[in-house]
């Protein structure tokens, strides 16, 4: 497969991913643009790879973990900005009506990831283990305090909209 | 709620969020454009570092051994970086008067003696200095590929605690210099000596 073969058929996908993963449209774009761009530069790399996606996904995620370490990040602008054309965010309407999704920008980032990769990206643990760097055993701790985090949010809210 | 419920929920909510994202436009383009700025950027800063090892590949010294007095072989060492950026400017390091600081196999430097112990390097491509005792002179040469020669002129040779400058130059095969130190670097990488700027 080439570059701009993979890039048309995935790469909307990984700005979906990397909404889910950041909860801003414009972060995931740039999340999506990073990693379609490294995956460019060693094509030949990720064309080997067992399944090129997961390499590809494996460069957004970890790009979205660095930056979430620093207090500022390096973005790599390929085009000039257009003063005149504004993107709706779609996380406004998200935010609004669920109030999982809001519970969601609590977690830490590296629980996050792992909730999507899990939920959304229907990864096995070991697998994600595997994109993160990290042991099975690390993953299922972070789900599980993730999934505790949420459950308490969500119990909370319930309580709060039973109240007068 | 049980774990079921909630997992199935966040299912359903990253499906939400996700089929809520618009179509990013020209996401091929910006990325494969993106990668080549990049790409010329990284070949800018490789063209500017390749400038720096030739520089510092032309200040490096013929091959030698080390001083006459030192029999402990030493682990090679890593080619330092010069601070200059061309052939130019590392003459221009390398020009003036040093004194020596540290020299392999070599013990009191720091005593007296009749002159001070000081290695000229001037930039028409000789060399004069004293080794304490005597006047010493010769010529050197730093090539594009980082061959350096060293001639000693004819000495007077007054026996005293000669400072061995002569078999540093001799020794070196490289240099590193800076504002402030100058050290040599035999073939193995060894450092046969450090020198600092003579104020």
């Amino acid at each position: 497969m080439e570059f701009e073969e993979y890039a048309s058929a995935r790469g909307q996908e990984l700005v979906r991913l990397g909404f889910t993963i950041c909860g801003d449209y414009q972060r995931a774009e740039d999340l999506a643009q990073i990693a379609l761009m490294q995956a460019f530069r060693s094509w030949r790399k990720v064309q080997r790879a067992d399944d090129p996606h997961t390499y590809v996904r494996r460069i957004l995620v970890n790009s979205y973990l660095s930056m979430t370490r620093r207090r500022s990040f390096t973005e790599a602008p390929a085009a000039d900005l257009d003063p005149d054309h504004t993107v709706p965010d779609p996380a406004n309407d998200i935010v609004a009506s669920d109030d999982l999704w809001r519970a969601l920008a609590t977690l830490s980032a590296r629980e996050r990831v792992v909730l999507v990769l899990r939920y959304y990206q229907d990864l096995d643990d070991r697998t994600i283990a595997e994109l993160l760097g990290i042991k099975p055993s690390s993953v299922r701790s972070l789900a599980s305090r993730a999934l505790g985090t949420l459950r308490k949010a969500r119990e909370s809210h319930r309580v709060d909209e039973r109240l007068p | 709620m049980s774990k079921t419920e909630l997992e199935e929920d966040l299912r359903a909510t990253f499906d939400r969020a996700a089929a809520s994202v618009p179509p990013a436009p020209n996401l091929m383009s910006r990325a494969t454009d993106g990668a080549r700025q990049a790409q010329r950027r990284t070949y800018v800063a490789t063209g500017a570092a390749v400038a720096a090892v030739a520089v510092i590949a032309s200040a490096g010294f013929a091959l030698g051994g080390g001083l006459g007095g030192s029999t402990v072989p030493q682990p090679a060492a890593p080619a330092p970086a010069v601070s200059s950026a061309t052939p130019l400017a590392v003459s221009e390091q390398l020009a003036g008067t040093w004194r020596p600081l540290k020299m392999d196999g070599v013990n009191g430097l720091k005593t007296a003696r009749p002159d001070n112990p000081t290695l000229t390097f001037n930039s028409d491509g000789t060399w004069t200095g004293s080794d304490g005792c005597n006047g010493i002179s010769g010529t050197f040469t730093i090539g594009q590929r980082g061959e350096f020669t060293g001639t000693a002129g004819n000495q007077r040779l007054i026996e005293c605690a000669n400072v061995p400058h002569t078999a540093v130059l001799q020794a070196a095969r490289r240099i590193a210099a800076d504002r402030t130190t100058l050290k040599f670097y035999a073939a193995d990488g060894r450092e046969v000596a450090i020198y600092a700027r003579a104020r």
